[in-house]
């Protein structure tokens, strides 16, 4: 049983408001790469396609749709070209939200706030006419939305987040490989998750990266696990217990003890940061604490995920 | 090493250290905490338990000082005490020589061995009773101060403040060092009276503290039992200083009886020679003082290990002194010991003896009476003297001499014996012996001095077996020859041979014994002596029958009442301390009071020797003494607290070094 069980929201205005929303009308996702998308959306692509943006030619084939047969050219040259335009896609954006047992502890709690933030993400990029889906995973499988598009799915966006409640062990690899493995578009993958994986989380991003995701790392810690010296909770002798696995550890809190904590903290979240730096994924730490609105139209914002 | 409450700290060490081992083996009771994951922790912590209620003890530098600290504080709960003679409580008997020796002052603040050792036994008192209330049960102790005699101060008690007040009472005394009758009486406290079980003691056996500076007499015939144990504890100094005359006597020339001559004996205690001024008063007026010191050799010790004091004879020029006299001879040295310093006597005035011969069977006796000095000498038949006796008008004669007539009756009186056995209560005859030969004789005995038996040859002797009363003197085979009796008021000495029937009238050695025994039997019990009494020997004399308002005069003017056990005769004492005794009395009618002085002297060489020994041997057994200073128990808790707390500190110390944050 999650500690915030009881004070999960039940209302999608509970996520976002419409003060949030109006603000976030302005912002846009960006993606570092250009994406194929399966409609025409408002994003430039690579692949050549219809759009009033003239990229190539090529021969023509038979089976050719002779409206873009450039008949000047045939007109000199006496030969079929056909013209290439940049194709215009809308943008892929997945959000993962990992909703093991781990994410509903903190001081902000950890998966409302990844809630949160996943709505906000989700509402701009529905806001932004791109294909929104979003995923929740822990070791009992994955929960999927597909492919929304349009203001008026963010109902649907913000219900499907609301029925999503932390529980469970980590999934993270087998969910990382289903969804890298199923999504046959390209876009934004953006993982919310504390990546306190056990069972480590190279595999998991190895599985995302490379695949034409522009892939962020958002690792959503809460303040006590960052800076557990700094909370009245982490004092005298401790039963620790692992809310996924009922692991215990047994400690008595001394400064000697926090220190340590707090350099394997810097060296757990480094070496995500440099895993992450080597195969082109973003790798952001976001301390629940920090307000959204500042997450969002700053943080956010200078580390080039929204525009 | 002594433990006072080890009982208190075994309980608690039994308590404790399982409990801490506990502690160790069973994890911490800790605050149950949900986290979202222990993967950090993990790594972090360095007591990480495994889930298991009981872990395995792991080398811990913090458990070894813990325990360490426990152990100390456990052994201080104990209370240790160093230069302990054995376990706390049991039985005690604390043996006490307040003999004369024991009045030597060599301490550096000049107080009595019998004041240190008082302080010493009630210091170990204190200790016995110690350890406040985790003291336990404290031990029985059983005082007995001893000299001449024993005397039990306490029987066991468990009362500290009995015990001490026992000590307290003990006195000194001018006594010998005797200590048999002090373990005869411990003994009787210790041992099972039940025949068959003689051997086991009664409860358990009693530790014997003997507080003594080791010059004890009849250490010889003494020998440990299975099971006693002796602590001897010593006190006094080895280097004790100590002259002191050994034996005094005054003598009036055979052809000046208003003189007299005084003869003193002087002993160097100490292993380098010594002079002294020797002085002699005569009623309290110096008469005399030696010309130059006195040169006394150096005491030594021969090749059988015995000690020999240095001695030097003093005799001074006779002097005229018809009337009685209390001649005091005196050394003008001072030295660790003071009583032996000076020697009284008491010397009676110049007199004649006046004897009767009742019988005279043998004319040797009368022969050699007639050659005496006598003031009178008469001569009565057995009949005459019966007649006498049963009429109850006998003459004051000073001895009467009973050769060969058998009284139906001895009334008291001064008697010489020789021949039948005369009807006292004690002699016991039971038959008769021929042809016997001296085996041994009292040599030092004064009726003895310059008689030699060793040529006596008796053809027939009356075989007595005499009781503790009567002191044989001389002994064959077959029993006593010569014996004395000195009982109530009666003096005698008794030949148990006819002369008749040996070869003693022939021989030199009668004489002399006949010129010895009638002064010696004359003033034997009065109050004059030539020779003076030791602090072991009864005041015994005879006084009026119609006496009345008896009393004895201390040398401290303290007077006591006598009371006439025997008509004619008193007995006080052993004195304990020398000096000059007075016997007072009135007769009825009359206001004048009478007096009689004894002169009481410490003469007695080995208790001269103050030398404290630091060793006793009890025949075969050697016990080592310990010097009082040595002695003092030392508490040991409070060293073992300021480890305890040093330890704790140490630990702390450790603690926070492992817990420090690193730069």
């Amino acid at each position: 049983m999650n500690q915030a069980d009881s004070g999960r929201p039940t209302r999608v205005d509970e996520l976002i408001d419409s003060k949030m929303m109006a603000r976030l009308d302005q912002i846009d996702v960006v993606s570092r790469k250009i994406f194929s998308g399966k409609i025409q959306g408002e994003r430039r692509s690579r692949r050549k396609g219809v759009s009033v943006e003239f990229a190539d030619y090529r021969p023509y084939v038979h089976g050719d749709d002779l409206r873009f047969i450039d008949w000047n050219i045939y007109g000199r040259l006496d030969r079929l070209f056909l013209k290439l335009f940049m194709e215009e896609e809308d943008l892929s954006l997945v959000i993962g939200i990992d909703s093991s047992g781990s994410m509903g502890w903190g001081k902000p709690d950890k998966f409302l706030y990844a809630q949160k933030l996943a709505m906000a993400l989700g509402y701009i990029g529905l806001s932004n006419q791109n294909r929104v889906s979003l995923f929740s995973y822990n070791d009992e499988g994955i929960q999927l939305l597909s492919n929304l598009r349009g203001r008026r799915r963010t109902s649907e966006l913000g219900n499907w987040l609301l029925q999503q409640a932390p529980r469970g062990g980590e999934g993270f690899e087998s969910a990382m490989k289903t969804i890298s493995g199923a999504r046959s578009g390209r876009g934004v993958m953006i993982i919310l998750s504390d990546f306190l994986y056990k069972g480590g989380y190279e595999k998991g991003l190895r599985a995302v990266a490379g695949r034409g995701f522009d892939v962020f790392a958002m690792q959503v810690l809460s303040p006590e696990e960052i800076d557990p010296a700094g909370t009245s909770s982490f004092t005298g002798d401790l039963r620790l217990t692992d809310i996924e696995d009922e692991d215990t550890a047994e400690v008595t809190i001394s400064p000697l003890l926090l220190e340590r904590y707090r350099r394997n903290l810097n060296g757990w979240c480094g070496n995500l940061r440099d895993f992450c730096v080597r195969r082109d994924i973003t790798h952001m730490l976001v301390d629940t604490s920090t307000a959204l609105d500042t997450l969002l139209l700053d943080y956010l914002r200078r580390r080039g995920l929204l525009k | 090493m002594n433990w006072l409450t080890p009982m208190t700290g075994l309980i608690v060490a039994a308590i404790v250290v399982p409990l801490l081992l506990l502690l160790y083996f069973l994890r911490l009771r800790r605050l149950p905490k949900p986290i979202a994951s222990t993967l950090l922790w993990m790594k972090s912590i360095e007591d990480l338990r495994a889930n298991a209620p009981f872990q395995r003890l792991r080398a811990s530098l913090l458990l070894f000082i813990q325990l360490l600290i426990i152990i100390l504080l456990v052994l201080a709960l104990m209370q240790p005490q160093i230069e302990s003679s054995g376990r706390t409580g049991g039985r005690r008997v604390f043996l006490i020589d307040n003999s004369a020796s024991m009045q030597s002052t060599d301490s550096e603040d000049s107080v009595t061995r019998l004041q240190k050792a008082k302080e010493l036994a009630i210091g170990r008192i204190q200790e016995l009773h110690g350890g406040g209330l985790l003291g336990g049960m404290p031990g029985e102790v059983m005082v007995i101060a001893f000299a001449d005699g024993a005397e039990v101060m306490c029987p066991f008690t468990d009362s500290s403040r009995k015990a001490i007040s026992a000590i307290n009472s003990i006195r000194p005394t001018d006594g010998r060092t005797s200590i048999a009758e002090a373990m005869q009486l411990s003994r009787a406290f210790t041992t099972n009276p039940n025949p068959d079980q003689a051997d086991r003691p009664v409860k358990e056996p009693a530790i014997l503290e003997l507080f003594s500076d080791g010059r004890i007499q009849d250490l010889d015939g003494e020998v440990l039992r299975a099971g006693e144990r002796v602590i001897y504890n010593v006190i006094g100094s080895p280097e004790a200083d100590n002259l002191g005359i050994i034996s005094m006597a005054a003598d009036r020339p055979y052809d000046q009886g208003d003189q007299v001559q005084v003869f003193a004996s002087i002993a160097n205690y100490n292993p380098d020679p010594a002079d002294c001024t020797v002085q002699m008063s005569v009623n309290g007026t110096i008469r005399a003082v030696t010309p130059e010191p006195v040169q006394i050799p150096a005491a030594q010790v021969n090749d059988q290990g015995v000690f020999i004091p240095g001695i030097e004879q003093v005799v001074f020029l006779p002097f005229e002194q018809p009337r009685n006299a209390i001649i005091e001879v005196a050394l003008l040295r001072e030295d660790d010991l003071a009583v032996d310093n000076t020697c009284v006597l008491v010397t009676p005035p110049e007199r004649s003896l006046s004897v009767v011969l009742v019988e005279g069977r043998s004319t040797v006796v009368k022969w050699v009476l007639d050659a005496m000095p006598l003031r009178s000498l008469d001569l009565i038949s057995g009949s005459e003297f019966d007649a006498m006796v049963a009429e109850g008008e006998l003459p004051e004669w000073d001895v009467i001499v009973l050769d060969g007539h058998v009284p139906s009756e001895i009334p008291p009186g001064h008697y010489l014996s020789i021949g039948p056995t005369p009807p006292v209560e004690g002699f016991n005859q039971y038959g008769t012996a021929e042809q016997v030969f001296v085996q041994s004789i009292k040599q030092d005995h004064p009726l003895l001095r310059a008689v030699n038996l060793d040529r006596l040859y008796v053809g027939s002797m009356n075989k007595l077996a005499p009781n503790s009363e009567i002191e044989v003197l001389a002994e064959s085979v077959e029993g006593p020859l010569i014996m004395s009796i000195d009982r109530g008021g009666l003096r005698m000495v008794h030949v148990s041979f006819d002369l008749l029937e040996s070869n003693w009238p022939r021989l030199r050695s009668f004489v002399n014994f006949v010129a010895n025994a009638l002064p010696w039997i004359a003033t034997t019990g009065e109050a004059a002596s030539y020779e003076g009494l030791t602090t072991a020997d009864v005041i015994t004399s005879r006084v009026p029958l119609a006496a009345q308002d008896v009393t004895i005069e201390l040398p401290d003017g303290e007077r006591e009442s006598l009371l006439l056990t025997t008509p004619g005769s008193v007995s006080w004492g052993p004195p304990a301390r020398t000096g000059l005794y007075t016997l007072r009395w009135s007769m009825p009618g009359s206001d004048e009071e009478m007096a009689k002085e004894f002169a009481v002297n410490l003469v007695n060489e080995p208790e001269g020797h103050v030398q404290a020994d630091e060793e006793l041997e009890f025949s075969v057994d050697l016990v080592q003494g310990r010097f009082g200073a040595q002695q003092i128990w030392r508490s040991l808790w409070p060293w073992l607290i300021g480890v305890a707390i040093a330890m704790l500190m140490i630990e702390w110390l450790i603690y926070n070094r492992k817990n420090r944050l690193k730069p």
